[in-house]
């Protein structure tokens, strides 16, 4: 029980980050933003590049896995979004360039670090085993390291100036404007940011799970269902299905394990019933 | 007198719709001017082009002797210019606090803006009370309260009010009148307002125009329109 309840915390914590940056964008631009899942496993590969190959340290990696994301995801703001919301005023225009993003970054990945499953060296070694739950040290501190950055987010977006315009920005954005906020500089700042929590993200995990070429649609998939749980556009949302989902997954793996590899399918099939009742998510507002 | 606004022959189009026709108006300094017409007359839209939410075709719009059109809405607040939107527009999920401090958004006078916040807070206890309530589980009336209040919190210039009766309680209807009159003589604030409420409006104001579909159609002092038969017809219902 306390195992099972250690993994769900572990997967929530780093599922929560996820979504809470596919949710900010989402809750900005009403953008889907489908490439989510190859941001995130690009964060992985320049994370796998500078601590894995280039031997510095892990802190620097998963540094410069956000730096590069944030730049990656404020010029796709600037140079791809932008033009596109300003030239058309339908709705699937960006969802269809969010789609077209994602292939084309599962493309270039593919060309730049191959098809081969890609891991690094342990950050820590040595496993706690105690109060009945055994998690790996490296575990414990990327669940911990995840924990605090979702607080810092929180924090950030309660208390900093930047915050409060982007949560004014998504729930009123005329009004917004008429406060005197410059919409486009926030908004490619809260793309930027939603694009650096995925590659932080992924930088973390390589150190665990690794990293492949293939992995960034089943990714994007998880950071949608959160967001369906949740409720799209809110940071509480993100966190409560980021966690409700990793834990689903945890109880699902031990109490499931005998019927073979059927979790996600219990986890679809729940999640549909649950949309078909609450179709908004558990707290279907945005920015609260 | 001097002019804070001089808006000068301007057109402005959504797509093929030509919704204002060459209007010209002004608000000199200190002033309160009544800007009435029916619905779609492009009321909204003059308080559009002189915030910059939306470009203007021709014309030219002249704020504290400089041209602003073409100018994006932010610069536009630290110049002074507040708008009170149509329909609110409250930051829902915000608290009445919060949704007040985004009206500085773009001061940095750390000692000013508790001023203005004071000042906001004595005008209307109301929102005192409400301090820590998100904005959207108000009233109709608590929320223009706060949205005026929102407005001062940029310690604005010109304030632009569109329908800031719409929505709200009859009874509230004579308070908000009373403060905007008390805003626009305390606070060295000139006032544009839009009203489709005539009668309140040309009953605070000095000056008044009178819009027809994107034509400026009347205008003169607003104890003289009030007792104008066309205005009487048209705008005020016929009943007096
Ligand atoms: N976003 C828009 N797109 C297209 N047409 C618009 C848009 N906004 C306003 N219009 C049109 O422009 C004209 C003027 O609209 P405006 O909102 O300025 O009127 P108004 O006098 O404020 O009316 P109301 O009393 O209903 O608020 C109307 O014919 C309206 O239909
Ligand atoms: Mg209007």
């Amino acid at each position: 029980m306390e195992q099972v309840i250690a993994n769900g915390l572990y997967l929530g914590a780093q599922y929560a980050l996820v979504a809470l940056g596919l949710t900010l964008i989402f809750g900005l631009m009403n953008v889907l933003n489908f490439a989510h899942g190859q941001m995130y496993v690009l964060g992985g590969f320049i994370t796998y590049v500078v601590y894995g190959q280039l031997g510095l340290p892990f802190v620097v990696a998963v540094l410069a896995s956000g730096v590069t994301l944030a730049v990656v995801g404020g010029l796709m703001e600037r140079y791809l979004f932008r033009t596109v919301i300003k030239r058309s005023h339908r709705e699937e225009s960006t969802m269809l360039l969010a789609a077209a993003t994602a292939f084309f970054f599962d493309a270039v990945i593919l060309l730049v670090f191959g098809e081969k499953q890609r891991g690094v060296p342990k950050i820590v070694k040595g496993v706690f085993n105690d109060f009945g739950v055994i998690l790996p040290y490296d575990r414990i501190v990327v669940g911990l390291v995840a924990a605090v950055l979702i607080l810092g987010f929180i924090a950030f977006m309660k208390f900093t100036k930047p915050g409060r315009a982007m949560r004014a920005l998504a729930q009123d954005r005329t009004a917004a404007q008429l406060m005197g906020v410059e919409v486009d500089r926030y908004t490619m700042i809260g793309f930027a940011l939603g694009a650096m929590l995925a590659g932080v993200t992924g930088g973390l995990l390589v150190s665990i799970t690794g990293v492949n070429s293939g992995i960034g649609g089943p990714i994007s998939i998880k950071a949608f269902m959160m967001i369906m749980i949740g409720g799209a556009g809110v940071v509480s949302g993100a966190i409560a299905g980021g966690f409700i989902l990793g834990m689903m997954e945890s109880v699902g793996l031990t109490v499931l394990r005998e019927y073979g590899d059927v979790t996600y399918l219990v986890i679809f099939a729940a999640l549909m019933i649950f949309l078909s009742i609450r179709p908004n998510g558990l707290m279907g507002k945005p920015w609260g | 007198m001097t002019q804070i606004l001089d808006f000068r022959n301007v057109d402005l189009f959504y797509d093929h719709v030509h919704a204002l026709r060459g209007v010209s108006l002004s608000v000199n300094q200190g002033e309160t001017v009544a800007l009435i017409g029916a619905n779609g007359a492009g009321k909204s839209s003059i308080l559009r082009a002189i915030t910059g939410l939306r470009r203007i075709r021709s014309g030219e719009i002249h704020y504290d002797g400089q041209r602003i059109d073409g100018r994006n809405p932010a610069d536009l607040v630290k110049a002074g210019i507040a708008m009170v939107p149509e329909g609110r527009r409250v930051f829902p999920y915000m608290t009445v606090k919060d949704n007040l401090l985004m009206g500085a958004f773009t001061r940095t006078d750390k000692a000013g803006i508790a001023q203005s916040l004071e000042m906001v807070l004595t005008r209307f206890p109301r929102l005192k009370e409400r301090y820590g309530q998100a904005a959207g589980t108000m009233s109709g009336g608590e929320q223009q309260m706060m949205v005026i209040g929102r407005a001062l919190m940029a310690k604005p210039r010109l304030l632009l009010l569109d329908e800031p009766s719409l929505g709200v309680a009859p009874k509230l209807v004579q308070d908000i009148a009373r403060s905007i009159v008390a805003i626009n003589r305390d606070e060295n604030v000139s006032v544009l307002l839009v009203e489709q409420n005539s009668r309140m409006a040309l009953r605070i104001s000095q000056r008044a125009y009178a819009l027809t579909t994107g034509v400026v159609a009347l205008s003169g002092n607003s104890s003289d329109l009030l007792s104008d038969e066309r205005v009487k017809s048209l705008y005020l219902g016929g009943e007096l």
